[in-house]
């Protein structure tokens, strides 16, 4: 038995032993506690003892010693409980009671600050009316980048810039030459899709993806997969399956290959907010992440907007908030591309929406004062503690 | 991109300080990253998004300028007086692969004499960050960042034949470049080369070769557009990338090549002096690009902006944007019939160097970034839309109050892992983990199929830190692959404790009762990889399997370096979020007064609780109204070896009427009969 072994095992049995000692009622419990901890044949003491044996001879001094003073803090915590049992007290009187001992306490856990801050997030777009979806991680190319109108050439789609999994691709999509898929590929039919407004229902897994005219390569198309880069994939999947009026939040675990510092981490999470119907305009978008942050910095704040560029929104802005005599990054926004309302088969002559995305550890870490990102994933109780809920 | 603030003014009868171009050019798309004083200068460091090649260079910055305050342009006319002998006399210029390379574009000085660049030149590239090298190289990266183009000078004199030759590489060529290092080539790159070898990286980098150095007297200038697709692949595979490299990337301008070749002559033959051969060698392979014209529907501003813009300023700025308006319609058009449309509808040609606008909605968003966003109301009526919090989002919270009153911590692990995680605890899936093909993080490439691992390894930090308490649950989703489809990712509840086995259970009962109270789930033993197999359980729910609980064998808690108790549990979410009671349903109470009995029943050792429970209540029927364990107690020497006391209570109750004592004393008789009969149970009298 190793020195550290030994020392652990040690630990365990003083700790256990003074808990029974001081938690016996009766003289018969501790006496019950007494044979199993410090019983002269079978008691815990005695394997503990044999435990000695092993221990490194040249390691066995220490053990010994430690040996010996737990076993001398276990029989005293045997005497202090015999005396506290034999004693026969005077009755307890009213004002025995010192009101200023602490009471036991709880021992509350609390949740990580991730996902407290997307509780709040969640919490503040619902009051706006956006209802929260969920979508895969393990994306195919066609959500990640084609129907964001990303196309093949864009620097995003460089393999160095994404985690693509090694796996084979899964399967095949087959798209017929007028862009439209053969009708038993097609997991939707039109009829089922949804008519009327009303919030989606959360998305687990949806099968292949439409095609769509105009949109979709032609031809059989190998799907690989990657992590997702960002959960605008989730727009794409709720658009296929449910017609406008659409006013949605996605949130979740995005990934991208990044060097670890104190700002950066492979692995984040984001929201994403969607609003699609006839007449959505900027001004709408604006609005609402002026209400947005007004509610989550609890004050009228103003916002401005900052052209900008994405695949997916066009025009495409960064939103900013005056906080403290400054702009903050807010994150980035724009009216949904009408080429991507086009591939999830929406009329942009009939329908406009709006788009943002934003980073949920940034907001996080500004809401509680964090310098480092890694100490949000390094899951130190002691960093933990400190997040009691609001 | 580094601009500078002297060099930007030099096309600009510009009145406004430097800090207000700044700004308005941060509001109109080119983001201001710094302002670094460069001796008289200002280096001005701005954010050029990947869709505006056209602002790699300053003529594109100030275009930017005046349109934002509607000032001119001087852009220089770049027309060298050319006095040698024909080109084409001199040297050949062939394309061997127009997908790398659509058009290139050389000319010829002879009679150069390289030395430093003047002052005024030298500061200019320092100010953007470019070390001066010699008159003419200076003057190639001068014209880069005037105008965007990149630019190439051969030591024409060390050009074997003469010839320029523009080829895909061959595998496992060798190239020395201008850093004075060898690559190695491959297929699909595109290199330039003379009659026997490659003397350049078309769009990446110059050769060590036809290097232009002291000794050079004659020079090719090279302007050419190269495939950004196979730009960026080559820059990426050598790691060689360079402010050329950048911008063809991006898209250059095809249209303007030409321009940068004048210029680069003109200011060579200024600084170097020199005889510019008459003529250009231009071959141009590639199809070239029809500029469509776009028609912009007024009414479409407010559609998409919420704003109103006016005709004349939508026709301002985008004349100054350097677009082309089309004022007739032809013939025959749709506007003829409908006038009011006609009206409505403007029609531009784009510039050559905005290959970004190509629709109504780009014209829209031109339009929109000079007149200034701040023009959007941020107070419009946003319609009413009830919103619904989603089963999943309910449960879990429900489920996260659970566990942290419980006294536990929650965590956020990575996602992915080592692999010899995946492969030592396999709890829900047969199949290998998927792998990504970079790591996310050191060593961990795995898609993790269990979160108990990544709490393992959160709890031996702990450990190794000297912290106590250390309780820890996520709740996140797992990656189980599945044929031909995209994994499944069932949400789960994962937990690593301190705590006994039986400690442990007791929160997963509490959840479990928490979501739907009065549900029949069952545990029965099982075994899992590194878990102690006397102390394991599946936890089943509707005859699903929903979780297990066990704690960690001696082996587990080697491979993953924890010392001490170490119990664990996960929980498939799914399983309990589809039946959960979310809304819980009445029951009325009993005003009727209780009957409480405790039995003390020696049993044989292997008695299990549920089974004994599950006995009583059958035998009691409907008068039991609760059955509670209490204690297990041995003593060998008065009930014999393999024996076990089980104290429990039972509390009766009738649903109409009081119950009396015998009646219950009968039933509790009759519980015993029965406990007799099946597991040979005695009662303690």
């Amino acid at each position: 038995m190793s020195l550290a072994n030994f020392l652990v095992a040690l630990d365990a049995f003083s700790t256990a032993a003074t808990r029974a000692f001081e938690s016996a009622g009766s003289a018969a419990q501790l006496d019950a506690a007494r044979v199993e901890f410090l019983g002269a044949r079978q008691g815990q003491v005695k394997s503990l003892q044999k435990g000695l044996g092993e221990v490194a001879p040249d390691q066995r001094r220490e053990a010994g010693l430690k040996f010996n003073a737990a076993k001398e803090q276990v029989q005293a915590a045997y005497q202090a409980a015999e005396l506290r049992i034999a004693q026969v007290t005077r009755p307890e009187r009213a004002d025995d009671l010192d009101v200023t001992l602490p009471g036991p306490r709880l021992v509350l856990g609390n949740l990580h600050p991730i996902t407290q801050t997307i509780d709040e997030l969640k919490d503040i777009m619902g009051r706006l009316g956006f209802s929260v979806v969920d979508g895969p991680e393990i994306e195919d190319e066609w959500h990640n980048f084609e129907a964001l109108n990303i196309a093949p050439e864009h620097p995003a789609r460089d393999p160095l810039d994404n985690f693509f999994l090694s796996t084979a691709a899964i399967g095949t999509r087959d798209v017929a030459a007028d862009g439209q898929p053969p009708p038993h590929l097609d997991p939707l039919p039109h009829e089922a899709r949804r008519k009327g407004g009303g919030p989606p229902e959360s998305v687990v897994d949806i099968p292949a993806p439409r095609g769509v005219r105009g949109a979709s390569p032609v031809g059989t198309v190998p799907r690989s997969l990657m992590l997702r880069s960002q959960t605008s994939t989730v727009q794409i999947r709720v658009m296929e399956r449910t017609q406008p009026p659409i006013r949605i939040i996605s949130l979740g675990r995005v990934y991208r290959p990044d060097d670890v510092d104190a700002t950066h981490y492979p692995m984040f999470h984001q929201m994403e907010g969607l609003y699609v119907d006839r007449g959505v305009t900027m001004a709408h978008l604006k609005s609402v992440l002026h209400l947005f942050a007004s509610s989550y910095l609890g004050s009228a704040v103003r916002i401005r907007f900052r052209p900008s560029f994405f695949p997916f929104t066009e025009p495409s802005v960064e939103a900013d908030f005056e906080w403290n005599d400054g702009w903050v990054e807010f994150g980035g926004a724009g009216m949904v591309d009408p080429f991507v309302l086009q591939s999830v088969g929406y009329d942009p002559e009939v329908v406009t929406g709006f788009a943002f995305g934003l980073g949920v550890e940034r907001l996080c870490m500004r809401r509680h004062g964090i310098r480092d990102i890694r100490d949000l994933f390094r899951n130190d109780v002691r960093f933990l503690r400190q997040f009691v809920q609001t | 991109m580094i601009i500078s603030w002297n060099w930007l003014k030099d096309y600009l009868d510009l009145t406004a300080s430097a800090d207000e171009v700044v700004h308005r050019l941060a509001m109109s798309g080119l983001n201001h990253e710094s302002t670094t004083p460069h001796g008289d200068d200002l280096a001005i460091d701005l954010e050029v998004t990947s869709n505006r090649p056209d602002c790699l260079g300053h003529l594109g910055i100030a275009r930017e300028v005046a349109v934002l305050w509607r000032i001119p342009m001087k852009r220089p006319e770049a027309r060298p007086p050319s006095s040698g002998p024909a080109v084409k006399s001199l040297a050949k210029v062939r394309i061997d692969c127009p997908e790398l390379c659509s058009r290139y574009m050389a000319r010829v000085i002879r009679g150069v004499k390289i030395a430093a660049s003047p002052s005024w030149l030298a500061n200019r590239l320092q100010t953007v960050g470019i070390q001066p090298v010699n008159n003419v190289v200076d003057i190639s990266n001068y014209v880069m960042w005037e105008c965007g183009q990149p630019l190439h000078t051969f030591d024409f004199g060390q050009l074997a034949g003469r010839e320029i030759v523009v080829r895909q590489a061959v595998a496992g060529e060798e190239f020395l470049a201008i850093d004075h290092r060898t690559y190695r080539l491959e297929p699909g790159m595109c290199v330039i080369a003379d009659r026997d070898r490659s003397v350049a990286l078309g769009g990446v980098m110059g050769g060590a070769t036809s290097e232009v150095a002291p000794g050079t007297t004659e020079i090719l200038v090279e302007a050419a557009s190269f495939s950004p697709l196979s730009v960026r692949t080559t820059a990426r595979t050598l790691n060689l990338h360079s402010p050329s490299s950048y911008r063809f990337e991006r898209g250059i301008d095809v249209d303007g090549i030409d321009w940068a070749s004048r210029r680069c002559c003109e200011l060579i033959l200024e600084l170097a002096g020199g005889e510019l051969a008459d003529g250009v060698l231009d071959v141009c392979r590639g199809e070239r690009r029809l500029i469509q014209p776009i028609r912009l529907r007024l009414s479409q501003i407010p559609r998409v902006l919420g704003i109103e813009i006016d005709r004349e300023e939508v026709r301002g700025t985008l004349i100054a944007l350097g677009f082309t308006e089309i004022v007739n319609q032809p013939a025959g058009s749709a506007n003829r019939r409908q006038p009011d449309m006609a009206a409505d509808t403007l029609t531009f040609v784009p510039p050559s160097w905005r290959a970004d606008v190509t629709r109504e909605i780009d014209t829209i968003e031109e339009v929109a970034r000079i007149h200034g966003y701040d023009a959007v109301p941020d107070n419009v009526p946003v319609p009413q839309f009830a919103s619904q919090r989603t089963d999943q989002d309910r449960a879990l919270s429900r489920i996260r109050r659970v566990v942290t009153a419980a006294g536990m911590l929650e965590t956020v692990t990575a996602s992915v892992v080592p692999r010899e995680w995946t492969e030592s605890f396999q709890p829900w899936s047969t199949s290998a983990a998927m792998h990504t093909l970079a790591p996310l993080l050191r060593g961990a490439d795995a898609l993790r199929q269990s979160l108990i691992p990544s709490l393992l390894s959160a709890r031996r930090d702990n450990e190794n830190a000297g912290n106590e308490g250390i309780e820890l649950f996520e709740t996140a989703k797992v990656y189980l692959p599945r044929p031909d489809r995209l994994p499944d990712e069932p949400w789960m509840l994962g937990m690593c404790s301190q705590r006994s086995f039986l400690e442990l259970k007791g929160i997963l009962e509490t959840v479990l009762d928490q979501l739907r109270p009065g549900a029949q789930w069952c545990v029965r033993r099982a075994s899992r990889q590194l878990l102690e197999p006397t102390r394991c359980v599946e936890l089943q729910l509707d005859d699903r399997l929903c979780g297990y609980l066990g704690e960690l064998d001696s082996a587990g808690r080697k491979r993953f370096d924890v010392q001490g108790a170490t119990t664990v549990a996960e929980l498939r979410l799914e399983v309990l979020t589809q039946t959960v009671t979310f809304v819980p349903q009445h029951t009325a109470v009993s005003h009727l007064p209780a009957i409480d009995r405790d039995l003390n029943l020696i049993v044989p050792e292997p008695t299990a609780w549920s089974d004994l429970a599950r006995l009583i209540t059958s035998e009691a029927d409907s008068l039991l109204e609760r059955i509670a364990y209490q204690e297990t107690y041995r003593d060998p020497q008065r009930d014999g070896p393999d024996r076990k006391r089980v104290l429990l209570s039972l509390r009766f109750r009738g649903s109409q009427r009081t119950l009396t004592s015998d009646e219950v004393d009968a039933c509790c008789a009759s519980i015993v009969r029965a406990c007799a009969r099946d597991f040979q149970a005695r009662l303690v009298q």
